[in-house]
């Protein structure tokens, strides 16, 4: 196995074991970095880290209400492109095809953008939907 | 020849934008601006033009009534400045002059009011109506204003008690047909609320209408009490809260409001609030045709406002019931200084509210109204919003039960009653084309590069029915601002009504969405756009009449970098749309779509939105779909999603290397790496028709030539895109044919892999990457 296709395949891309490997996307998804981004970089990485950890802190208090919406969208949109950068170099790959499949791909930065952003949306209406429906529910319980 | 600048016509498409921006929505009722005082002031008619829907009125007086409205009158004799108090007795009471906005809240397709101002004459007839701001996107972009103004003006003449109904009026006579606007139903509706709701409110308050006695509520003898938990499970007490995001106000962690209410004329309700002692006496105090409600609330705010303070009337809170609306005045007022029920929660606000007549019966369903300014959060204006929660007494409670109410269904139900057919055709439509696309591997098998008809037959129809049904019949275009709206639905406020009140559009979007993760963005784009299907007709046409020679492609190296100016576009209305939606909408107008389809012909609208739409039709008969490949914004927004798309067109090892397919591809999506980048794959199917044709494609070509040579068969071709291998074949035992199968078995493809081999779709390779390398690019 060449060390090119380490660096752009997951290391899980030959697993035959669906759900570990589908564990292990999930993981991607919500992780953008990599131990090999960890190795080069530890500053950026922590800076990231703590920048990921104030956009998640943001989006919650969009959600119940606390933060004006556009603010929210433009967080949304600073760490989009924060984490396409990321993900260009610590996770340079995507999936091609049906979910259930094991076609991974090395991205280009298109690809890139279209995962991150619309990962992103689906990340935050979940967010959203599901804080609502707490929401309601701890009004509902008074 | 001066060389192609990509600035240049950046600039170009810029200035061109901001014509379109210019000529859209100059000089009409979209979001002008309205004082103010128009909603407060006494003086109605100092910030509205009330002589325009009352002819022949001179003189107006002050706002009166509750709701509110102004008296028109024409003066019969001189002004006598001398003796001004006889003045009032030479002018006549011609009419009535209100404001939709002061009367109901009914929204449009924008979720905003159309503020109409409406005039009605002594006998209840409509003189007159006038728009003074909308906020309807379709009216902007789309439709003309002219239309709702045309619309509208159907109304003068028509009786406020008059049951008025969009298209062709019942068979009973019973009722009064309008004629609707074609692709604006939602606002349509809407408006025929507000006109005919406001005039007969004011038509009954000033007594031109009286309305049908309601049967009163005779309700069973009790002398039972129930503590506060079971009123509420029984619906004896309603609760109607609201949130603070709601009204578009911060969240302190306290509701906004948080209302108990409950009619107290009902022995069980009055004895269990009240204790028996103490709703004697005020059922003792009560006329036959008074009622009694209480309500307690929490909350940042108050339900009793302070109009009480200055006017004597509780502006915040109505009982409406059918077309009744009742108000309090401070005089209806009484003193709630406990709750007797056991469990009532502690409260911050209460009072007991007289009803006083006016044809309300507790037998049947009513409305605690609790009436709001909510803040736009992205204009900063404030609106008026509803808020309410039915009531209705159950059936043990009254002697006879309830009487039977057939309810009116609502709005968006009664759109899609009226669009069945067309509905049915839509989904026929789409139903059928998803069919095809997925028998496309039986289709391009059967057809080949110089007879394609097994698969541009059912394009070329598809196509037809899509501009002709979809497009220029049923108005049902998608466009980059039903995203927006989704967009803005989704961080704002989601409100399902809204996107049902266009069932067409609605199905239309669920297919589109379904089949993008299936399929990606070809599908539609390709396939059932209507303005794609026109564009690709009108190209297929003059190729036919002799323009075949002049038709080209792009450069590649022009394409691969105009192809990102439609996400640019894209990027650049969901960014705006977020800072004014109005904005976005009017630059939404890089889309085409309202000038082919909704203003019945494009000569209609505006020289600029002409000159940029015959720019784009030139331009589509030398160039295939140049809108679809370079500026469209919805185009760009479904390619985004499409990356992730299930199952993708059959590629060969062969394909990095030869460039057959390229050549032919109108969408220029095939790289040079031999990959199809599926953001830009229209699914036109060319390459796949190649892919299986024996003469056309060079490995297969080559290995065709190769056993004719021989003298080999030629075998059928496989999913793979080869021909099937010739393998001699060695007689065995029975025993070993056995062993065989049982290895077979074990050795069998993942699930993934049948499931992908059984639909037909070259995906999943057992082995992964390696695979993947060669076949999916």
């Amino acid at each position: 196995m060449s060390e090119k296709r380490i660096r752009l395949l997951p290391h899980y891309a030959d697993d035959y074991h669906s759900l570990r490997r589908l564990a292990w996307e999930v993981w991607d998804h919500l992780w953008p970095w990599s131990r090999h981004s960890f190795r080069r970089g530890r500053f950026a990485v922590a800076l990231s880290f703590g920048l990921a950890t104030v956009v998640t802190a943001v989006w919650v208090l969009a959600a119940v209400g606390r933060v004006a919406s556009n603010a929210t969208l433009g967080w949304w949109i600073g760490w989009s492109v924060f984490e396409v950068l990321v993900r260009l170099e610590s996770k340079p790959y995507i999936k091609d095809g049906p979910w259930w499949g094991r076609n991974y791909r090395s991205a280009n930065l298109m690809d890139m953008i279209c995962y991150v952003s619309f990962k992103n949306l689906l990340i935050a209406a979940l967010l959203f939907l599901a804080i609502r429906v707490l929401k309601a529910l701890a009004w509902i319980g008074g | 020849m001066r060389p192609f600048h990509l600035l240049s016509f950046i600039r170009i498409l810029c200035t061109l934008s901001w014509l379109l921006w210019s000529a859209s929505g100059f000089g009409s009722a979209y979001e002008a601006p309205l004082p103010s005082q128009l909603s407060t002031d006494p003086d109605l008619c100092a910030y509205a033009p009330c002589k325009d829907v009352i002819p022949g009125a001179d003189a107006f007086s002050p706002r009166k009534g509750r709701p509110t409205y102004v008296e028109a009158y024409r003066n019969t004799g001189e002004r006598d400045d001398k003796h001004p108090e006889t003045n009032s007795a030479r002018r006549e009471l011609i009419g009535y002059v209100f404001l939709s906005t002061d009367i109901v809240d009914i929204p449009g397709y924008s979720g905003k009011p159309v503020v109409t101002l409406i005039g009605m004459d002594t006998r209840g007839v409509i003189t007159g109506a006038r728009i003074l701001k909308h906020s309807e996107p379709i009216l902007l972009v789309g439709i003309p204003e002219e239309k709702l103004t045309k619309f509208i003006g159907q109304y003068v003449g028509k009786f406020a008690g008059s049951k008025v109904e969009i298209g062709t009026a019942r068979a009973d006579g019973d009722s009064i047909g309008l004629d609707a606007i074609s692709g604006a139903t939602v606002t349509v509706i809407a408006q025929n609320q507000v006109m005919m709701r406001s005039s007969y409110a004011i038509a009954k308050q000033v007594g031109i209408i009286k309305a049908d006695p309601k049967v009163p509520a005779r309700f069973v003898p009790s002398a039972e009490t129930q503590d506060w938990p079971a009123l509420l499970a029984d619906g004896l007490i309603r609760h109607l809260r609201v949130r603070p995001d709601e009204v578009g106000v911060a969240d302190s962690g306290e509701p906004y409001i948080d209302m108990y209410f409950g009619y107290l004329n009902v022995p069980v309700v009055g004895r269990s609030v009240l204790g028996p002692e103490n709703w004697q006496r005020l059922m003792a105090d009560l006329k036959p045709d008074e009622h009694a409600l209480f309500i307690v609330a929490n909350g940042t705010a108050s339900f009793k406002g302070s109009g009480f303070v200055r006017g004597g009337i509780y502006d915040r809170i109505q009982v409406v019931q059918d077309v009744d609306t009742h108000t309090f005045r401070d005089t209806d007022y009484l003193n709630l200084y406990g709750i007797a029920a056991a469990g009532a929660p502690t409260y911050r606000e209460s009072g007991i509210f007289i009803l006083r007549g006016g044809n309300f019966s507790a037998a049947y369903p009513w409305s605690l109204v609790f009436l709001a300014n909510k803040l736009d959060q992205q204009t900063g204006t404030k609106t008026f919003a509803n808020f309410d929660r039915e009531y209705w007494l159950p059936a043990r409670t009254l002697e006879g039960g309830r009487p039977e109410i057939v309810k009116p269904a609502p709005t968006w139900l009664r759109i899609w009653q009226a669009k069945l057919s067309q509905i049915i055709g839509l989904i026929l439509l789409l139903a059928a084309t998803a069919t095809l696309y997925a028998m496309r591997d039986r289709l391009v098998r059967r057809a080949t590069r110089k007879d394609k008809r097994w698969v541009s037959i059912p394009k070329y129809l598809i196509w037809t029915l899509s501009a002709g049904f979809i497009g220029f019949y049923s108005l049902a275009q998608p466009s980059i601002t039903q995203i927006l709206t989704w967009f803005h639905s989704l961080v704002f406020h989601w409100r399902w009504e809204l996107f049902l009140s266009d069932p067409l559009i609605f199905i239309f979007w669920m297919f589109i969405i379904v089949t993008v993760f299936i399929w990606g963005r070809g599908l539609f784009c390709g396939w059932l756009c209507p303005y794609g299907a026109l564009s690709e007709i009108s190209f297929k046409i003059a190729g036919a009449l002799g323009l075949k020679r002049f038709q080209f492609h792009l450069p590649m190296r022009w394409h691969d970098r105009l192809k990102w100016l439609k996400y640019g576009i894209f990027a650049l209305l969901v960014v705006v749309s977020f800072y004014s939606m109005s904005t976005a909408e009017r630059m939404a107008e890089v889309e085409p779509f309202k000038s082919t389809f909704f203003v019945g012909g494009v000569w209609n609208r505006t020289w600029p939105f002409v000159l940029y739409w015959v720019m784009l039709a030139v331009a589509g008969l030398f160039i295939e779909r140049p809108f679809c490949k370079y500026l469209c914004p919805l185009g760009a927004g479904l390619a985004m999603p499409t990356t992730f798309r299930w199952f993708a067109l059959k590629r060969k090892a062969e394909c990095e290397t030869c460039h057959a397919c390229q050549k032919g591809c109108g969408s220029l999506a095939i790289e040079d790496t031999g990959r199809i980048d599926q953001r830009e794959c229209l699914l036109c199917l060319e390459c796949q028709i190649l892919y299986y044709d024996d003469h056309t494609c060079p490995p297969l070509t080559k290995e065709r030539r190769r056993r004719t040579r021989s003298g080999l068969e030629l075998t059928p071709i496989g999913a793979d895109g080869y021909y099937i291998p010739i393998k001699p074949i060695v007689a065995r035992t029975m025993e070993e044919t056995d062993r065989e199968a049982l290895n077979k078995s074990v050795r069998a493809e993942p699930v993934e892999a049948q499931v992908a081999s059984a639909l037909g779709f070259d995906k999943l390779s057992p082995n992964g990457v390696v695979l993947d390398q060669r076949f999916h690019r």
